[in-house]
């Protein structure tokens, strides 16, 4: 029995850290139909605030809560200066955040000086749970993405700002022939996304080790969420990350590590292909 | 660095009428890159031109950079005690930045800007094996590769300086089997040469003594989560765990390892490349009482190694990047000091087929944990080996020696 | 018969078919008009037959820029899909990697690399993997989206980099080195000026057919579709077919660069066929003006040789990259045309179709 906990636990960890990532990816392609290719780098930025705080001496604690702030900002001026440029064309978009990105990659590794640093977590050790030895600090993961996500919710659901938000994913020039300024709701939801994004950073680095690549550890995975979950809601790319990181986990099981790897990639690629709605059909795309 | 570039040399001399010309005047023909140590002082004779390729940055960087500096300083050793044979050594850098397919282009800078007449470097196998062809083949240079790894590398005019599977397996494992009573072994691998060939011959001993080898797998170099793993672990009841998986994987799985319980149950960890380095790579506490045999620790009782130690910590003070053997700093002294000893026997010549040919008997009386001797015609060398266990000290680590066995034949080709 | 597809403001209506209502403006105009591509070309040509002479010995630099011509194999295939078709393809250096990989196996398990044999060869795994990858991504009952094949290519490629990171029998991480080397019959193909002939033949070869390619009836279609893929279909042609056909052409001219860059640089990684490579294609293309084929190479001869320069100096060394990350991004944002697009006429970068009427 304390076998089977202990993986189910494990497997919920590491899927929370999928739809921590996927989270602000999904909410700004739902919304503005862009991918951003820079997204992995908004989570490296947000793991570079932690250690920047914990270089300086700071509490991790200050660097987690910081993260999403200085993501939040960093994402509006972006969007204001270089993304908003880019609504009218997809393909365009993903060229322009992919150049976004290779500067803050690159630039991050300058600061690093290309090394790879450990940060410890905030919360260490272990702690014993239905008698089974459970990390702490996947633990908080896991209890922080469970509240994002009902945050978030509530948010979209309960609202006024949700209900703009939520026209304007549905049918954005009735939105705008409303009197919604979608301008402002994409500004604003970019700036949300980045600050997810930043957020996912802060909490997966003690995991992980930061280095310039963490960013791009988990993007071609993160997109296939959000193509597999379906564009246009805030659920699908919640289940697209759930089916994504649960095969990552759960496939070596399976078969070898080795080849369960790009297995994961083939196998959303083909359920896309096949149903390209994704699971949950609404919206855009 | 550039305080240290010896400008009187003529620096685009060799490159012919049109490199001196128009290209070089605009600046484009800067030399190859990397970074450069040229001797300091005047020297008469014409410098002989050693060539660094490790990983400076990338998963590897900390042992890269531990490499470059005790590469260094070796040779402001010999160039302080009057160079090889009156002449000086120049050091050349590349960055292989943990990157094989940007190691193979930089390397030939190395060999084709530089010209250099030695390489020393390269860390993890795939490195090797990447810039390997470059060096010895195509650019005719001999090459000596400093860390530890899994053997079989025959190749004319590429000498290995670094432990081979039966210096670190023949005594370590069945340490682990008799002394400890661990017989259930499991070896999670980083997938790669080093780890499949390494498994291959500890599987061979493993079983030789008595023990039994749970699961063997392979994971990608850079695998996040190791849940399947530990679950094999813990279903299998493995209570030694010889793990070949590298860096950036490394962290995560020593991390989940730890936090599962293992050592606390009484589980042993056992690693060859460990050694002081490794708290670059993760906290102290998730490596306390793992078991590592390599050719030389800190805590070694000589007193050679203990003036080295010191030296090399007043030339770097409050380096990170410690001179240790896990990371090919030690193989990389043994590596220019071997050298040194070629070129006194060739009495200055240069040329490969006679270097090599003295390599191939040379001997080193003193080194880190003492000294070595090539094997004639195994272009490997015989070395003193320890075993140790990593203990924790307020967030340090400390490897107490166990057991030592002197010059310790390689075994190889 | 459409003398041109382009449709850009302020692009003159020209060429043949044009009546002579405004006249003198018109003339003008044409006057105006030069056409600058030809001496573009003209002058790479220049520049590339003369670099082994001038640079001699110097093997290093003749190494580099032999890889900027491999390089360009790579531009190009990128520019037929996105420049002269319309499709953002994240992933041709997969169609590079695999061949480069193939015939390095062939070099390593049969002993074989004569020229006759490989590069043909190189070529065919190219064409058939991109034909592959096409059909799934592209043909269907439904048309696939943009964003679709986009993420499909760099899902493609980004798999196949860590499959063959984790395959033992190509090497896994470790890549294939000490590849044998290029030869026809007993000649061995060195690092050096001999490799640089060989690579500026097949590029010149590979740039006319694809030149052929543009000016002939089919890159008539492909402008089509680059301009407004619902209306060509309204026209009754099978767009996605021809869609897979261009891939499948790029693939081809991917592979063969692939092959090439294996026998040069002796060693070929999973690196080679991932996102990494695939981006750096995109990026040769764009910054040098994609559509125009000459575009690529000279993007690439810009990006690659500023880089091995760069390199050198310590202080830019570090933030190059972030240097060529802004430069990627002015380009996107303001000037998508790259480099060319400065002084290159949108008339000239799409191109004029049909027969020239005897006043133009």
């Amino acid at each position: 029995m304390g076998i089977e906990v202990k993986l189910a636990f494990d497997l919920l960890a590491f899927i929370s850290v999928m739809v921590l990532i996927v989270l602000g990816l999904g909410i700004i392609a739902s919304m503005m139909g862009i991918f951003n290719f820079a997204h992995g780098e908004f989570v490296l930025l947000g793991a570079y605030t932690v250690y920047v705080f914990e270089s300086s001496g700071l509490s991790s604690w200050a660097g987690i809560f910081a993260a999403p702030v200085v993501l939040a900002v960093i994402g509006l001026v972006l969007e204001r200066l270089v993304i908003r440029r880019f609504y009218a064309a997809p393909i365009i978009a993903m060229l322009g955040t992919y150049a976004v990105g290779l500067v803050i990659r690159e630039s991050v590794r300058g600061l690093l000086g290309g090394h790879y640093k450990s940060i410890s977590e905030p919360l260490p050790g272990v702690f014993t749970l239905l008698g089974v030895d459970v990390s702490a600090w996947r633990t908080v993961i896991v209890l922080t993405t469970i509240c994002i996500i009902a945050g978030t919710w509530l948010f979209l659901a309960r609202t006024s700002v949700g209900l703009q938000i939520r026209g304007s994913l549905e049918n954005p020039n009735l939105a705008r022939a409303c009197g919604i300024s979608t301008s402002k709701l994409y500004a604003f939801t970019f700036a949300f996304g980045a600050a997810l994004a930043g957020l996912a950073g802060a909490l997966i680095v003690p995991l992980y080790q930061l280095s310039a690549d963490i960013g791009t550890r988990f993007l071609v995975q993160a997109f296939l969420s959000v193509m597999l979950g379906g564009v246009g809601t805030f659920e699908g790319p919640v289940l697209g990350a759930a089916a994504v990181g649960g095969m990552a986990a759960g496939l070596p099981w399976l078969v070898i590590p080795v080849l369960a790897d790009p297995l994961v990639f083939i196998i959303a690629l083909a359920i896309v292909k096949f149903r390209p709605q994704g699971f949950i059909t609404q919206g855009r795309l | 660095m550039s305080d240290k570039i010896n400008r009187d040399r003529p620096q685009l001399g060799r490159r012919g009428l049109l490199g001196a010309g128009a290209l070089g005047a605009a600046g484009w023909i800067a030399g190859g890159g990397g970074w450069m140590l040229a001797p300091k002082g005047a020297f008469a004779a014409d410098p002989i031109k050693m060539g660094i390729a490790t990983d400076i940055t990338g998963a590897i960087a900390p042992s890269g950079n531990a490499n470059w500096q005790v590469a260094q300083f070796t040779v402001e050793q010999i160039n302080k005690a009057g160079g090889i044979g009156g002449r000086p050594i120049e050091l050349f850098l590349e960055d292989t930045a943990s990157d094989p397919k940007i190691a193979v282009g930089n390397v030939r800078k190395l060999i084709q800007d530089r010209k250099v007449n030695v390489v020393l470097g390269g860390i993890t196998s795939a490195m090797r094996q990447a810039i390997k062809d470059p060096i010895v083949n195509r650019g005719r240079t001999l090459y000596i590769y400093p860390q530890l790894y899994e053997g079989q590398e025959c190749t004319k005019n590429l000498y290995c300086t670094g432990p081979t599977p039966a210096q670190q397996c023949d005594k370590l494992i069945p340490y682990i089997i008799k002394t400890l009573g661990k017989k259930r072994f499991a070896m999670p691998s980083a997938n790669y040469v080093w780890p499949q060939l390494l498994n291959k011959y500890a599987r061979k001993v493993i079983e030789a003594n008595g023990g039994e080898v749970v699961f063997e797998e392979y994971y990608p170099l850079d695998q996040p989560e190791y849940s399947a793993t530990i679950g094999k672990i813990r279903d299998g009841k493995v209570d030694c765990v010889f793990n070949t998986v590298i860096p950036p994987g490394l962290q995560p799985f020593v991390k989940q390892l730890y936090e599962s319980g293992f050592q606390k149950n009484g589980g042993v960890l056992s690693c060859v490349y460990y050694d002081e380095n490794l708290l670059n790579y993760h906290p102290a506490q998730e490596m306390e009482g793992l078991y590592s045999c390599l050719d030389y620790f800190q805590s070694i009782d000589d007193a050679f190694s203990k003036q080295l130690q010191a030296d090399y910590m007043k030339r770097f003070p409050d380096t990170k990047y410690l001179f240790t053997a896990g990371s090919a700093a030690t193989g990389m002294y043994r590596g220019i000091k071997f050298y040194e000893a070629a070129v006194k026997a060739t009495k200055g010549d240069l040329a490969r087929e006679a270097v090599s040919a003295a390599m191939d008997k040379a001997k080193i009386e003193q080194g880190p944990g003492g000294g070595a001797e090539m094997v004639p015609g195994k272009m490997h060398c015989k070395m003193n080996m320890y075993i140790a266990q990593c203990k924790v000290d307020a967030g340090k680590t400390r490897y107490d020696v166990i057991e030592s066995d002197k010059m310790v034949d390689p075994k190889e080709c | 018969m459409l003398s041109e597809a382009g449709s850009g403001a302020g692009v003159t209506a020209g060429g043949a078919g044009r009546s002579g209502a405004d006249g003198p403006r018109q003339a003008e105009r044409k006057r105006a008009f030069r056409r600058v591509l030809p001496f573009v070309e003209g002058a790479t040509l220049l520049l590339a037959l003369a670099a082994p002479v001038v640079l001699g010995e110097q093997t290093n630099l003749i190494t580099l820029l032999t890889n900027v011509l491999i390089l360009s194999l790579l531009a190009i295939s990128f520019d037929l899909c996105w420049g002269l078709s319309g499709i953002m393809s994240f992933g041709q250096a997969l169609f590079f990697g695999v061949a480069g990989y193939a015939i390095a196996l062939v070099g390593r398990d049969l002993g074989f690399s004569e020229l006759w044999g490989t590069l043909p060869l190189a070529m065919l795994v190219g064409f058939v993997l991109a034909g592959l990858f096409a059909a799934f991504l592209l043909l269907g009952r439904k048309p696939p989206t943009s964003i679709f094949v986009a993420l499909g290519t760099l899902t493609g490629s980004y798999a196949a980099e860590r499959l063959v990171s984790g395959w033992q029998y190509v090497g896994a991480g470790n890549g294939l080195s000490a590849v044998k080397l290029l030869k026809i019959g007993d000649y061995e193909f060195v690092e050096g000026t001999a490799f640089y002939s060989l690579a500026l033949g097949i590029l010149l070869l590979v740039y006319a057919g694809a030149r052929f390619l543009k000016q002939s009836q089919l890159g008539l279609v492909l402008a089509g579709m680059r301009q407004n893929e619902e209306r060509l279909a309204f026209l009754g042609y099978r767009v996605q077919l021809f869609k897979a056909l261009v891939f499948s052409l790029a693939g081809m001219v991917a592979g063969l660069g692939g092959a090439l860059y294996s026998y040069h640089q002796g060693f070929i990684g999973p690196g080679n066929m991932g996102p990494g490579l695939s981006t750096a294609a995109v990026i040769y293309c764009l910054f040098g003006g994609s559509g125009t084929l000459i575009g690529p190479i000279l993007g690439t001869a810009v990006v690659e040789i500023l880089t091995y320069v760069l390199a050198d100096q310590a202080a830019i060394k570090a933030i190059w990259p972030v240097i060529l990350g802004l430069v990627l991004l002015v380009v996107v944002m303001f000037q998508p045309k790259g480099i060319l697009g400065l002084f290159l006429s949108d008339r000239e970068r799409i191109g004029s179709y049909g027969r020239r009427r005897r006043d133009g």
